[in-house]
């Protein structure tokens, strides 16, 4: 029989904190997308217009670039970048094809209400080079759902309009209440954004998409409220482990 | 933009079902919902041509045969001698203006008239002002009534900057300010150009003589003032997405014609003027590249149908795009309509491959291995978005915030952490521990970023009997800072507690660092691994509670050793729904008196409402009667 001497103390069980849902969702693309090839690159939050909107053909007009739409700083020399996607330019501006690349991190619009928030996070991707088709975007499109959501979902591609892609597509899946749900937008890069990016687009095309992170970890977690991710309230955090 | 299933399908002689309809709206892109026959639309901001029946209609051209054919006056127009003058040329490149004159009685409204306000359940105005309004529904362009008696001869178009009182037909005081275009007679406004008239020159249903403008407007002069000045026009909507620079008379026409078949025309007159030639544009109908950037075969024959049903002539092998396409530019534009017509869902995929990228740069590398290190140390991950209300004088100003909290950008991470905790302890967490990494931006560093390392902690440094009773302070911090950057010297500070809103004494310990300066990183905690597809599982969300938490503690006494471990495993798989938390706080082995002190602390939560005390005594109960019911258990305090 044991004794008193030989009793083992409680058995400390690990006190894990977690990385927070909105950037483990943001990781596993990064690392999914980083396995289908593309390179993770980064770029300021803090963006000029010219980057954010002017290289990326959204026009003076578009109603995006209203002071209702986006955030100006700085006696409005500067925006805080609506999406990720001047990183993209950043990296055509800096690199030859062919060009692989996702961008991933915080983006700002002028939104605050039940459904919008003024921050959130995107991961975008794009591939430039020689022989870039639609056919080829919907395969890579393909792949990257079916990772997320598993190989049984049903997917349907719905023409729409980005500036900086043409033709531009977004992406739903079929939910298991029968209903569609957006996930993505997708396009081929317009053959201006790569002119002004000095590429050559009689020579090179491209493919790109984008998706909100938020959007895709309120899908997977079940989380119904986006604003739940940005209360920091530990007995939320504390699932995430 | 709601448009009734009935009004479509009057132009299409096959009578599609209204499912179909719908399933070849979401292929051409046209997102919609369905309520009682009416589609409700929303389009993408680059199909303006779409925001009509007729619109609608030529838009399904591709699949079933079509008769946009409406009635339209067809007899020669006088000329209207009015004294306009088009000071904005730029602005405005065609414009018409149309004068009816009517007499006697309005008859009830009949024909599509009837049917527009019937169907859609759209409110009547006045008689010229409805006519204006199903006009601008069939065939997309807007047009504006005046009541000629309220008008004079000499009005003009300009654009100005300075402020000016409008009262608009909407009933509507506003003050229009910065740059305008719009209409001035004897300089006062009277018409904010594309977005809606004003008061006094409207029509009323008194009205029978009307001058009706038919205009084409840039988009950039009309686009955001009906947001700025808080107007809901739907001719803004229409020109802020462009209109048929060349449908003017055609509109006019069907205006007199529907005039015509509810009241005696007595005068009509036409004055038109282009200002700005319109030359269509050209794009050369490279088959070969279109199959390319679609992915799919070269089929010339199949693409000039779909195009030419679409409306857009071909005349040696050039694409000319008709007038109310203002969106297409490009072969890829041209690529994206042939797409449609196929379907986006019918084009094949074809096998996209490439080898996997380069590993993850060392910042990134960095960054993990110092987060993983704070979680493994209990620390959560927070995330803030850098709206402050500023106090320090580098801080970057928001030029348009949304409210006066939010108006500059943070410079560090030390507020946003410091309410994080506090909104944790006022959720009765007496353990919390965060960080944060972010980029934070002064005016000092030319708006240039740099990222920071937060971390925040009060309380207890742990819920287990070894860290229960310690507290956070600045020496935990240090050491556990000190595994992790050995040779780094850090300056954590205690935060006040008498500037926040709290009574909680605990010590409050904040320490910001520099990422990139965080090179002594132990080389033990460092692994440069790549982290190719990490193994991520998603759990499933429990929404938290909201009501609050209560606690209670269970002292044991233990003298048989077999009982030490059997109430360890009876407490570890204890499940109640009302159960949030359970762990050993206390540990005591006194071996002089072979006996063991066990502290056990529950913590009750309930998700649908405030936990009662009988709720928490039951559970209790339940705990106590069962341990106290093995050998050699008792609970100092309680008998058996």
């Amino acid at each position: 029989m044991s004794s008193f001497n030989d009793i083992k103390p409680p058995k400390l069980s690990p006190q894990f904190g977690s990385m927070h849902p909105i950037n483990q969702v943001k990781d596993f693309l990064i690392d999914l997308l980083q396995g289908y090839g593309f390179t993770s690159v980064d770029g300021p939050e803090i963006e000029s217009e010219e980057f954010n909107f002017d290289m990326l053909n959204i026009k003076k007009t578009h109603p995006a670039r209203q002071m209702h739409d986006t955030f100006y700083v700085n006696n409005k020399t500067k925006v805080l970048r609506t999406h990720t996607s001047p990183v993209q330019i950043r990296s055509m501006l800096d690199s030859n094809p062919p060009l692989a690349i996702t961008s991933a991190g915080k983006v700002y619009r002028k939104d605050d209400d039940a459904t919008h928030l003024p921050m959130f996070h995107q991961v975008e991707g794009m591939y430039i080079d020689e022989q870039v088709t639609f056919s080829k975007l919907k395969d890579l499109i393909h792949k990257i759902i079916y990772a997320i959501f598993g190989q049984e979902v049903q997917i349907r591609f719905r023409p729409s309009y980005f500036p900086f892609t043409e033709p531009s597509a977004e992406v739903d899946i079929l939910s298991e209440s029968g209903k569609w749900l957006e996930v993505l937008g997708c396009g081929i890069v317009n053959p201006i954004v790569l002119e002004n990016c000095n590429i050559d687009s009689n020579k090179y095309s491209g493919l790109a998409f984008g998706l909100g992170v938020e959007r895709i970890a309120m899908l997977k977690y079940g989380v119904n409220d986006i604003r739940d991710f940005y209360k920091s309230n530990l007995d939320f955090l504390n699932q995430f482990k | 933009m709601k448009v009734a299933y009935k009004h479509l399908i009057s132009h299409i002689p096959s009578k599609p079902s209204i499912d179909e309809i719908s399933e070849r709206f979401f292929q051409l892109g046209h997102e919609h919902e369905i309520e009682d026959k009416i589609f409700n639309m929303e389009l993408t901001p680059n199909r303006g041509d779409c925001l009509s029946v007729h619109g609608l209609v030529r838009d399904l051209a591709p699949f079933y045969e079509i008769d946009l054919f409406s009635d339209i006056y067809e007899k020669e127009l006088k000329k209207l001698d009015i004294g306009f003058v088009n000071h904005a040329p730029e602005a405005c490149s065609h414009i018409s203006f149309l004068k009816i004159d009517i007499e006697g009685e309005i008859t009830p409204y009949g024909g599509e008239l009837k049917e527009y306000f019937k169907d859609l359940n759209n409110n009547k105005k006045n008689f010229f002002t409805d006519i204006s309004n199903y006009i601008s529904y069939e065939m997309g362009q807007p047009t504006h009534c005046y009541d000629a008696k309220k008008i004079g001869n000499f009005f003009s178009l300009e654009i100005i900057e300075e402020e000016k009182n409008f009262h608009t037909l909407l009933e509507e005081e506003i003050v229009i300010k910065d740059r305008n275009l719009v209409f001035l007679e004897d300089e006062k406004v009277i018409n904010l150009a594309g977005v809606v008239g004003d008061k006094n020159t409207s029509c009323s249903t008194n009205t029978k003589s009307v001058i009706i403008e038919c205009a084409h407007f840039n988009p950039e002069e009309i686009i955001g003032k009906s947001v700025k000045y808080d107007i809901k026009s739907d001719a803004a909507h229409k020109f802020e997405r462009g209109v048929d620079p060349l449908c003017h008379e055609k509109v006019l026409r069907r205006f007199i014609k529907i005039v015509s078949d509810h009241a005696n025309i007595k005068n009509v007159e036409i004055y038109k003027n282009t200002f700005v030639d319109y030359s269509p544009i050209k794009i050369s109908f490279d088959v070969e590249k279109i199959s390319n950037i679609l992915g799919i075969p070269n089929d010339k024959k199949s693409f000039e149908e779909y195009l030419v049903k679409l409306g857009f002539g071909i005349i040696d092998n050039t694409i000319i795009v008709p007038s109310y396409r203002n969106d297409v530019k490009n072969l890829n534009d041209i690529a994206e309509e042939i797409a449609r017509v196929i379907g986006y869902n019918n084009i094949p995929a074809t096998s996209f491959q490439m080898s996997p990228a380069n590993e993850a740069t060392d910042i990134k590398i960095l960054e993990q291995n110092v987060k993983d290190f704070l979680i493994k140390n209990g620390f959560f991950e927070v995330i803030n978005n850098p709206f402050v209300n500023g106090e320090e004088d580098c801080a970057i100003k928001v030029d348009n915030p949304l409210d006066s909290n939010r108006q500059f950008i943070r410079t560090n991470l030390e507020k946003s952490l410091t309410e994080n905790l506090l909104y944790n302890e006022r959720r009765q967490q007496d353990s919390v521990k965060l960080f944060e990494i972010s980029d934070v931006y002064s005016i000092d560093s030319n708006l240039k970023t740099k990222k920071v390392l937060g971390i925040i902690c009060s309380g207890r440094v742990g819920k287990n009997y070894l860290d229960f009773s310690k507290k956070i302070n600045i020496k935990y911090i240090r050491n556990l800072i000190k595994e992790l950057l050995p040779a780094t010297n850090i300056n954590p500070i205690n935060i006040d507690r008498k500037s926040l809103n709290t009574k909680l004494k605990n010590e409050i310990i904040y320490l910001e660092l520099k990422l990139d300066s965080l090179n002594d990183l132990d080389s033990d905690l460092i692994s440069k691994k790549n982290r190719h597809l990490k193994e991520h599982n998603f759990i499933k969300y429990s929404p938290v509670s909201e009501f609050p938490s209560s606690s209670r503690d269970l002292s044991f006494s233990i003298k048989n050793i077999d009982k030490y471990y059997e109430i360890q495993e009876y407490l570890l798989a204890y499940k109640s729904n009302l159960i949030k938390e359970i762990f050993i706080f206390d540990f005591y082995n006194n071996q002089k008196n072979n006996e063991i002190k066990l502290g056990y602390r529950f913590i009750f939560q309930s998700k649908i409402s405030t936990i009662t005390e009988s709720e928490v005594n039951n559970i209790m109960e339940d705990i106590i009667n069962h341990t106290l019911s093995m050998d050699s258990v008792t609970i100092p305090g309680l008998s058996k």
